[in-house]
């Protein structure tokens, strides 16, 4: 287990190394934000004052190995836009964030290993074919539509949820959640129907059947188990979007989460804040893959015995 | 699964608490709270940035109040924290500050605070942004005596000083002068009581204000960066007042038009082929249909343009009118300068900014088609704030061809002054090019007063349209207010960048 974990850890750093630089370099090619943050009648000396003081002032190999000697101590510097700590915004924003998608990954995978395996038990029964029909409509919508037409109809024309906000009890979470469940929800049902129908037709099975085992433990006993390698891997992949930024939905809904604070960094040139966003989410999405991997590494012995030591 | 179950309970008891904590949101309705929702949410409260729109739509005359402010609607000066006001030199004002009047933190206010609020938006190196938008380069000198009495002196004889200084909001001689601050105190009817970042900022009424007491106790912002969601918190009853709506909304009984002094046009840079002839760019405005483009994309909701100053500003020349669509005229105008060697068919870039305002894209495109008929070759980019301001500034970008801007000139003083000095002179920050004669003209101008200083704007604008023609003008733009049915307000041309809470009351009969 350790050599696959150490194989793992050092192939996925290496990524991780290219998306800090990747931003801080591109960031950089944007142009100096003088512009953005002082007065049109700024003197030359006031401008050259704010770029010394924000570092802009030195050779770009200066301003990298400045940002990465103060962030290996934590300092990712102070927000241009707001003069407070990048590193305390992002880790304001950042269990929003997480929130929503550990919450909606966790809605979606649950619903589509039920509705998945209940439509692969009898392929191709009304069953089946309702499940793909929704699916593959769900996969589909633009989140965005689903957005504003859950706001017009639920919020505002049933009035049975608030239209946006962070405020509240459980009904606040609904539209969001469902905003970013329908789209996962739909692949996954797919793929865990795909994987499921390959499993229940395995010899196993049928053997498990034939001995009576009720449906209940013949899906979740037996076929479930070898079934859920691929399932992890895409669920895997959409969990590292929504933690990449729901940027719709909190745009949306109002939710202060890492997508829209990268956004804003972003069209604000706010360097500092961008820079500890995108490290703050490279180093989670980082250690999700890395979590994967074990979890495959845990189901399924064969990959394990694929590593040499 | 159990343990699926398990995760999901912990993540969602964390995930309320969180949601609990965020706390400041629109809230539910007590008929004390005044719900606002923005666009954004404000990058500071700090009163010398209330020039920006989306720190003044809060600060001002909300949190802090000047010595003086302009009327939106009749344009004349009404007396705030200075309670007088007269020119005893040509350089110098002075003013009298009122008595009486305590900041938010329990100090009185005299003379001295406003003092030292001048000079620090004005004269420090905090490089303010009313210091830019407001003042020139100079500072100004500022003396007092005893605790009512304050004299600003300028470089030169300015006539509108008491409008300028009706931007600099007064802070409290503690202020820090080093820094700018993130929470302001102030006179105002309203004082800072939280603002918790990404969710809220609550204010609570200033019990000990010198003013009339505002309705509501309590005021609350929230910020939607979408039109749709900001109109449906009003029909949901989540708040009552929800700023720059898109205009397919303007049909509901919830929201209100206003004209929000905001200009829209063509800015054309001279310095470039085939812009530097004087018929191309008069072809241009020739062409562009500004009925089609405000009654197909814009709903209806603005005024044929002429000139960047609106009606109600100091300057603005009624007899200037809009020029029609004359296709046939603007291509010929388009021949004549190729035939004597203009190199009309140089690529053209038309450079917009995302999010201008509704419809601003299909603007830029129907622009483009417009152009591209009287036989000039166009292309639209469109672009962030950061891009668009490299294109809008001085110094302007090298070796990209010509470039014609669709910018958007909010003019909130109420004197032309401060649309010339930024768009019209040769080196105007915002100005591509002029003449001599023109600059000459603007400084005439901004040295004198009343009927006088009307004339010379208002001729001064007409000969831009004749001489240079930098400017294809398109529409003197609308905001849109909703409105709650459970208050009355009227918005009028300043709501957009100084929305005054202590104005909006709570409805007893039909609001309007």
């Amino acid at each position: 287990m350790f050599p696959f974990l150490r194989k793992r850890i050092v192939s996925s750093a290496i990524p991780l190394v290219f998306v800090v630089l990747g931003v801080f370099f591109l960031a950089r090619l944007t142009g100096n934000p003088v512009d953005l943050y002082l007065p049109l009648s700024a003197t030359p000396e006031q401008r050259a004052e704010f770029s010394a003081d924000q570092g802009f002032d030195l050779s770009i190999p200066a301003q990298l190995w400045n940002y990465l000697v103060d962030a290996a101590h934590l300092d990712f510097g102070t927000s241009l836009r707001t003069g407070e700590s990048a590193g305390g915004m992002v880790l304001d924003a950042f269990p929003v964030t997480l929130q929503l998608a550990g919450v909606t990954m966790l809605l979606a995978v649950t619903g589509a290993v039920l509705v998945g395996s209940l439509a692969a038990y009898r392929p191709n029964s009304l069953v089946d074919r309702v499940a793909s029909l929704l699916s593959m409509t769900a996969a589909s919508i633009p989140d965005f539509w689903f957005a504003i037409m859950g706001v017009l109809v639920f919020g505002v024309g049933l009035g049975l949820l608030p239209t946006s906000g962070t405020l509240g009890g459980p009904e606040i979470w609904i539209l969001p959640v469902a905003t970013l469940l329908i789209r996962p929800f739909g692949v996954l049902v797919q793929v865990v129907r795909g994987s499921m129908v390959t499993a229940l037709s395995a010899p196993y099975v049928k053997i498990a059947r034939s001995k009576g085992a009720a449906p209940r433990r013949v899906i979740f006993g037996h076929a479930l188990r070898n079934a859920v390698t691929p399932v992890l891997t895409v669920a895997g992949d959409l969990t590292v979007g929504l933690v990449n930024g729901a940027v719709i939905v909190e745009t949306i809904f109002g939710w202060p989460g890492i997508g829209k604070l990268m956004i804003d960094s972003i069209l604000q040139r706010d360097f500092a804040v961008l820079q500890a966003a995108v490290l703050l989410t490279a180093v989670t999405i980082f250690a999700l893959n890395i979590l994967v991997d074990v979890c495959h590494a845990l189901t399924d012995p064969r990959v394990r015995q694929a590593v040499p030591a | 699964m159990t343990a699926l179950l398990l995760a999901g309970t912990a993540l969602l008891s964390g995930g309320c608490a969180v949601a609990n904590s965020a706390g400041g949101d629109a809230g539910s309705t007590d008929g004390r709270t005044l719900r606002v929702v923005l666009t954004q949410e404000p990058p500071t409260l700090e009163p010398c940035e209330a020039s920006l729109t989306s720190t003044g739509v809060v600060v001002r005359s909300n949190i802090t109040e000047p010595l003086v402010e302009r009327d939106p609607v009749s344009g004349d000066l009404d007396p705030l924290l200075a309670t007088g006001w007269k020119q005893t030199t040509p350089r110098t004002w002075t003013f009298d500050t009122r008595g009486g009047v305590t900041f938010q933190n329990g100090e009185p206010f005299t003379a001295e605070d406003a003092a030292f609020s001048i000079e620090r938006a004005v004269n420090s190196d905090l490089a303010c942004n009313v210091e830019g938008y407001v003042f020139g380069d100079d500072d100004l000198k500022v003396k007092t005596s005893g605790d009512n009495r304050l004299t600003v002196t300028t470089a030169e004889p300015d006539p509108i000083l008491p409008l300028r200084l009706s931007f600099v909001e007064i802070v409290p001689r503690t202020t820090d002068t080093k820094a700018k601050v993130r929470i302001p105190i102030g006179t105002g009817p309203y004082a800072v009581r939280d603002w918790q970042p990404g969710a809220a900022i609550s204010l609570n009424r200033y019990d000990d204000y010198w003013g009339k007491a505002p309705d509501f106790p309590r005021a609350r912002y929230v910020w939607r960066s979408d039109a749709s969601v900001r109109a449906a918190m009003i029909d949901k009853g989540e708040a009552e007042i929800a700023v720059a709506l898109d205009p397919m909304e303007a049909e509901k009984d919830t929201t209100v038009a206003y004209p929000n002094n905001e200009t829209t046009a063509l800015r054309l840079d001279g310095r470039e082929a085939p812009l530097d002839d004087r018929r191309v760019r008069r072809a241009i405005d020739m062409a562009v249909d500004r009925d089609g483009i405000i009654d197909a994309l814009l709903g209806g909701l603005a005024e044929p343009a002429a000139q960047l100053v609106p009606p109600g500003v100091v300057g603005h020349n009624e007899r200037i009118k809009p020029t029609r669509q004359d296709v046939t005229g603007a291509r010929a105008l388009v021949r004549e300068a190729k035939a004597d060697g203009v190199p009309t068919g140089r690529t053209i870039t038309l450079v917009a900014r995302n999010g201008m305002f509704s419809g601003v894209s299909e603007t830029a495109e129907a622009l483009q088609y417009q152009m591209q008929r009287i036989g000039l070759n166009v292309k639209v980019r469109m672009a962030d704030t950061a891009t668009h301001l490299q294109y809008q500034l001085r110094p302007l970008p090298e070796n990209v061809g010509p470039i014609a801007l669709l910018m958007m000139h909010g003019n909130q003083a109420g004197d032309t002054a401060f649309t010339t000095s930024q768009y019209l002179l040769s080196e105007g920050p915002q100005s591509t090019f002029g003449s001599k004669d023109l600059d000459r003209r603007v400084a005439e101008a901004g040295a004198l007063s009343g009927d006088k200083r009307q004339k010379a704007f208002a001729d001064l604008l007409a000969r831009q349209n004749r001489t240079v023609v930098q400017y294809t003008h398109i529409a003197h733009m609308n905001g849109l207010l909703g409105l709650s049915r459970s208050i009355r307000y009227e918005p009028n041309s300043a709501t957009g960048d100084e929305l005054r809470l202590s104005e909006v009351g709570q409805a007893t009969a039909a609001r309007r």
